[in-house]
């Protein structure tokens, strides 16, 4: 018998275990707090770095207005690549063997990574804002525009966190894990986050434009400084396919392992 | 045999040793270049368009010397870690304990260094030429590249050995290079300091990166480098023989 036929005891349905694995993984990112700082550092850091170095000899004016959405996105990917670490360290450390031996589901583990990993980039992401607030960023979006930006947001930090969590599964180590998370975190530079697509070369340019992370810092840039033209519907899509192929991942791979 | 051929002699057998690690692990040429190699692509293909350097020229040749002295600066914590690992697994003990000069063993792994950062340099200097990069510049300002690099190295490769000799971990050891792999950053390596607000831009001209910068961009591009080649100059010697004397104080207090 496995925990997922487990009968059930009260007090551990998915909602309740799922609420304390929450917690351990919190508490587990507060302990970290050299991960927690450079969480926000390093956004903070390239904010400084594109507006007081690269800004002025990309744009003329107002190119904090334009670098900001890309650097919450930028600041949305080092917060979930620690998602991983943490999944590849239960699955090597034993934790998953052991939780697997409670009366709960094997997926409210990897909920616990993955909600809490939400929150941590939610409130990293809302750091990054302020700072960028206070170096002269001047959005014009209204309350309206201000939920869908948060809901695009979240919804990115849901998808790439769960990505995390499926390559944090499937690597043979914590070393590997951090080493495929290094190269998912490369995306936002291939896109328009830090520099217009026209600029780049003829054969990169659709590249830019059509990854995931084009539409959605277009999106975003839209929402916050004003456009008309906001599409909202490819970056949800994006949003919601990375989730559901990083779910079917995920169940794949605990139903392998569970097989074992 | 005198004392300064003695000790010439002790130099060149510990820097065979130390060089024979860099020839059983290659990999530590390659992994150097590799994150310049990333920030050279990064900066011609996708930043390089945005960038308006003011210069009408290629935006590679425009930022290929930051480049090289990133990839020098990530090297020396190579250094700072061979000579961290020396003195945990108590090697420095045990040559102490021989009768050979004292400063052999600290030169010994400051000239791999330069070897072993020169190496790196041609690997992303060969990856530059098959991303577009030309130069009309000729011998004599090859040469004199080459030379500010040595240099550059020498003087960084004795802050490492402080930064070797009294780390207490292996972390401790490297992280004294990060600050200096983001120097260039903030000079005119990347952007010309026109482009950047006041503070910044006064910061960005007087640090010792954009001297060195300029002066080996005016070579490779066969301009007159007017008086930045002599700040350069003041600035890599004058570091070489602070970090020199320093490097011989640690040594001397580890030796008690």
């Amino acid at each position: 018998m496995t925990a997922l036929d487990a009968p059930r005891v009260r007090g551990t349905g998915p909602l309740r275990s799922g609420t304390v694995l929450i917690g351990r993984s919190l508490r587990h990112s507060l302990r970290d707090g050299e991960g927690l700082v450079m969480a926000v550092a390093l956004p903070v850091m390239m904010l400084l770095l594109f507006t007081y170095v690269f800004g002025g000899a990309i744009l003329d004016d107002g190119y904090i207005d334009f670098v900001v959405p890309g650097v919450i996105l930028t600041c949305a990917g080092f917060g979930a690549s620690s998602v991983a670490v943490a999944v590849n360290r239960d699955l090597h450390l034993g934790a998953m063997r052991r939780f697997r031996t409670l009366p709960i589901r094997s997926w409210t583990v990897l909920v616990g990574h993955v909600a809490a990993s939400v929150l941590r980039n939610l409130l990293a992401t809302a750091i990054v804002i302020a700072v960028a607030l206070a170096l002269g960023f001047r959005p014009t979006a209204g309350p309206g525009r201000w939920a869908l930006v948060v809901i695009l947001v979240a919804l990115w930090i849901l998808a790439i966190t769960a990505l995390f969590a499926g390559i944090g599964m499937i690597a043979g180590s914590p070393e590997a894990a951090s080493g495929y998370g290094f190269v998912l975190l490369f995306l936002p530079y291939l896109s328009s986050a830090f520099v217009p697509t026209e600029t780049m070369p003829s054969w990169l340019r659709p590249v830019a434009e059509h990854q995931p992370m084009g539409p959605l810092v277009d999106a975003l840039r839209a929402l916050l400084i004003g456009g008309a033209d906001v599409q909202l519907l490819p970056p949800i899509l994006w949003s919601l396919g990375i989730t559901a192929a990083a779910g079917v991942l995920v169940t794949q791979v605990l139903r392998r392992s569970q097989d074992r | 045999m005198t004392a300064a051929a003695h000790a010439l002699a002790d130099t060149r057998i510990l820097t065979g040793r130390s060089l024979k690690h860099i020839l059983r692990s290659p990999d530590t040429i390659i992994t150097t270049a590799i994150t310049p190699i990333a920030l050279l692509l990064l900066f011609v293909f996708v930043l390089g368009g945005a960038i308006d350097t003011g210069s009408g020229g290629s935006y590679i040749a425009y930022m290929l010397p930051g480049i090289l002295l990133i990839t020098i600066a990530s090297g020396i914590a190579y250094t700072a870690y061979r000579l961290f690992m020396d003195k945990q697994g108590g090697v420095f003990e045990r040559l102490r304990s021989m009768p050979i000069a004292r400063s052999s063993v600290l030169w010994a792994h400051v000239l791999t260094s330069v070897v072993a950062n020169l190496a790196s340099v041609a690997v992303v200097l060969a990856v530059a030429l098959l991303l577009g990069f030309r130069s009309g510049a000729g011998i004599g300002a090859w040469l004199a590249v080459a030379g500010i690099l040595a240099l550059f190295t020498l003087a960084l490769t004795w802050v490492a050995v402080i930064a070797g000799l009294t780390a207490g971990s292996v972390e401790g050891a490297s992280a004294f290079s990060y600050p200096l792999i983001f120097l260039p950053f903030i000079s005119s390596a990347f952007v010309p300091t026109q482009s950047m607000p006041g503070p910044v831009a006064w910061f960005a001209e007087h640090q010792p990166v954009t001297a060195i910068v300029d002066t080996i961009r005016a070579l490779l591009s066969r301009q007159s480098v007017g008086g930045d080649i002599w700040v350069a100059l003041a600035w890599m010697v004058g570091v070489l023989v602070l970090a020199w004397i320093g490097a011989a104080a640690v040594q001397r207090r580890a030796a008690r």
